[in-house]
């Protein structure tokens, strides 16, 4: 299984791969990734990669990710050649007329890969008083509500839990659950 | 149960470093290197070693540090990236030709692409230039392998050696294997013998010919006994084609090899790439036709092969001499010297939806609230036709703002002001100049430069972006904190302005980074000083770094549409993630997903559209 998670510098999109690496590991699955820290921490455009299986290269290739995880959909749509032929994109989205794109439409269509939006930033402002750090862990709920990723909403949780500061363990469990009911 | 942990490379590196029994470690942190000692300072505690752990002001100190370490029989250790080896170039060279007695490991690391640098230079060739061992890394796990065997090459040809991560390796998250750690016990014994420790011209006759046998050796050992590192990864098939390949590049390659299925091209893999084991290299070269070379970013191995007739590589412009070989490129390389046809490059379909959705690649900014945005608007406001020289930090983002005219490295922000202000005289003309730095660039590399403006009453006005941290490589301690590395552990505080004053400055204040207004006053007061007085005055610009959350003034915002009046002064000059233009409306307005709610941009606005909405004390 092959994941690109993309974002902002600042969204905090280590932590998902933390997430995933620990459910991994719990299988007794081998894990390899690639971070991004530094200056593009800064606001910029980020990208992390993570492969659960028989690998060596910490670096996703263009058209080989299963899935890509996405905090941002300007984000998602710059870097959509990742996705292999039948790909899922799960994306963050705050101005949802993207996704009628034609151009995007039919490069989905074409290749069979599959969209999945949730409007995280809404749902963080509605029920969760506009925090929006915790869209690290509702995308991975919304990844598990889409049916995608080869990981289930229950092992998220437990690994949630796991690696959560203490006094936090409640918040994302609840953007968990957010993200997973936005897509289910 | 099996001891395994996903860590970051950095990480690995830094449990091997306490696993093979290193006692004392120091390092300056700079991308991609500056998890690896706080990561040392954790292994250290967990495994319950007395490993001393510190941060130098820069990465000279903080190499001379474990040398002289190193002299007393202590395994040491020093980290740095790849241009914190120029900074500490000097001992590193001379080191190289001592016969060191506890092992001492150099990591630096490098940055191909470059995505946190300067440059993209390659530190394996400064190994070659130092005539010392290098171990190139392929993965985490290597990574913290090579540290076992480096420090025991280390000690027993007594030379300095060096690891180098890349940017790939020390980034990636891999499950990795924790062990012991090897109890040395070995106490700290600094036995008198200059011609041992003092580095004498008359020394470096006997010392060069050593250094020269020492490379030789082990050479010979990377030849016949690190078959760990070197080896051939052979085809199923007669091989149309052989790879060498180093680093990351290794892992790229043979998982695009086992992708295609691929059953006729070999793989040496080299893990040692100085001193290279020519023989190894040399045999492989001569039972392939068409040999490719893949290492970042150099051409080091490529340029060790006395005969490169048959190789494909940056000699004869195969692969690119410059940028990071990612998957993409190698797949590319490999496509064209295999015949293949070449992988689709990035889809038209998509390019369009981006230009149709108007979507760019985001630049890094400074952080929302970040007190060095307020500072180079007070600055600019003020001096709008000086000369803005600046240093390495997260203030170079001050670009965005137009503050940020010239960068070279750290420490440079104060020599170039001295060096644009000789230029001007020379002409017999007056030109404001106002450099910036920030406090742990200061303390790096600024005082020597500070000296000299003094000494040689240059005038400019100096700002000192206080925020109180090392910032950009993710918020480290340094002596103008006087907090150490280790939580708990404090050291003391070297004052700044005090430093300053020492270093002969007679103007020198301290403001408010979010006061505009004062702020403004004091850099008018600071250049007619530094203009009349012809001498340097430093601003300090004090406020804490948004990463150290500390409690501030909670100032909502909202832009008064009916003010506005879309001139985009507030996106241009002030340039927060926060404040953006829609346009539609030809408006600015509050995105309330990036805005901290500071409340600096109320004093932004000319027109004053920006106002507070509500207060209160968080």
């Amino acid at each position: 299984m092959q994941y690109v998670i993309v974002g902002i510098g600042g969204q905090g999109i280590l932590f998902s791969s933390r997430v995933l690496g620990h459910i991994a590991l719990s299988k007794g699955e081998r894990v390899i990734g690639s971070e991004v820290h530094g200056m593009a921490q800064r606001g910029g455009s980020v990208i992390s990669h993570f492969k659960v299986g028989d690998y060596n290269s910490p670096l996703v290739k263009a058209n080989e990710a299963d899935v890509l995880l996405a905090f941002d959909q300007n984000e998602a749509v710059r870097n959509m050649h990742f996705l292999k032929p039948g790909g899922h994109a799960v994306v963050n989205t705050h101005a949802p007329a993207f996704a009628e794109n034609p151009s995007l439409t039919k490069w989905m269509s074409e290749r069979e890969a599959r969209l999945h939006t949730v409007m995280g930033y809404d749902m963080l402002k509605k029920e969760m008083g506009g925090r929006f750090l915790f869209l690290n862990v509702l995308i991975l709920g919304a990844m598990c509500g889409a049916g995608v990723g080869g990981v289930t909403i229950e092992e998220v949780l437990e690994a949630v839990r796991a690696l959560a500061p203490a006094k936090f363990v409640e918040d994302n469990v609840k953007a968990v659950n957010l993200g997973y009911e936005g897509t289910k | 149960m099996s001891n395994k942990q996903i860590l970051l490379g950095n990480e690995a590196i830094a449990r091997g470093v306490v696993e093979a029994g290193c006692e004392v470690a120091a390092a300056y942190p700079g991308t991609p290197s500056s998890e690896i000692l706080p990561a040392i300072a954790k292994w250290a505690d967990d495994l319950g070693t007395r490993t001393v752990v510190e941060w130098g002001a820069n990465e000279k100190v903080a190499f001379e540090m474990a040398a002289a370490a190193s002299f007393t029989g202590k395994r040491s250790c020093a980290v740095m990236k790849q241009v914190g080896l120029n900074v500490a170039a000097d001992p590193f060279m001379s080191v190289a030709h001592f016969k060191l007695k506890g092992g001492f490991l150099l990591i630096v690391a490098d940055d191909p692409g470059p995505h946190s640098s300067q440059t993209e230079q390659d530190s394996r060739f400064f190994a070659m230039f130092a005539k010392i061992p290098c171990f190139d890394p392929a993965t985490a796990v290597e990574a913290k392998e090579m540290v076992f065997d480096a420090y025991d090459l280390s000690e027993r040809h007594n030379v300095i050696t060096m690891l180098r991560p890349g940017v790939r390796v020390d980034h990636c998250r891999q499950d990795v294997e924790l062990k012991d750690v090897i109890d040395l016990s070995r106490p700290a014994s600094f036995e008198k013998d200059p011609n041992r420790w003092v580095c004498l011209p008359a020394r470096v006759k006997v010392n060069h010919p050593q250094l020269n046998e020492k490379r030789e050796a082990i050479r010979e050992e990377f030849e016949t006994k690190f078959s760990k590192y070197n080896y051939e990864v052979p085809a199923r098939k007669k091989a149309r084609l052989g790879i060498i390949a180093a680093g990351v590049s290794f892992s790229i390659v043979t998982d695009i090899l086992r992708a295609w299925g691929a059953d006729d091209v070999s793989v040496l893999k080299i893990g040692t790439p100085h001193p290279l084991p020519i023989r190894m290299v040399e045999d492989f070269i001569s039972r392939h036709d068409n040999v490719v070379i893949l290492e970042e970013t150099y051409p080091v191995i490529e340029m060790q092969i006395p005969d490169r007739t048959k190789v494909k590589g940056r000699w004869n412009g195969w692969i690119p001499s410059a940028g990071e070989l990612l998957p993409e490129i190698i797949e590319e390389i490999l496509c064209k010297v295999l015949g293949k046809a070449a992988p689709e490059g990035a889809p038209d379909d998509l390019r369009k939806a981006a230009e149709e959705l108007n979507i760019t690649p985001r630049r890094p900014m400074l952080c929302p609230g970040c007190p060095h945005r307020a500072s180079f608007f007070s600055i600019r406001q003020t001096l709008p036709k000086a000369i803005y020289p600046s240093d390495i930090g997260c203030y170079t983002l001050g670009v965005n703002q137009g503050m940020v005219d010239a960068v070279l490295d750290m420490g440079a922000s104060i020599t170039q002001a001295s060096g644009l202000y000789m230029a001007y005289k020379a002409d017999g003309k007056e030109q404001p100049i106002v450099a910036s730095i920030g406090d742990s660039t200061f303390f790096h590399m600024g005082l020597p430069g500070l000296a000299s403006a003094v000494y040689n009453k240059h005038a400019f006005v100096l700002a000192i972006l206080d925020n109180s941290l090392t910032a950009m490589t993710g918020g480290q301690s340094h002596p103008g904190i006087g907090d150490k590395l280790r939580k708990g552990e404090t050291g003391r505080k070297v004052d700044l302005e005090g430093a300053v004053r020492g270093c002969g400055v007679n103007w020198v204040k301290t403001t408010a980074a979010y006061d505009i207004s004062t702020s403004r006053s004091l850099v008018k007061e600071a250049w007619e000083y530094a203009r009349t007085h012809e001498e340097p005055a430093v601003l300090i610009f004090r406020h804490p770094c948004m990463l150290l959350r500390q409690k501030q003034a909670v100032i909502p915002v909202t832009v008064d549409p009916e003010k506005c009046i879309g001139c985009k002064f507030c996106i241009n000059f002030f340039n927060c993630p926060g404040l953006v233009f829609d346009e539609k409306t030809k408006k600015a307005y509050i995105d309330e997903r990036f805005c901290v709610k500071c409340g600096v941009c109320i004093n932004v606005c000319p027109h004053g559209a920006i106002l507070a909405t509500e207060g209160e004390e968080a």
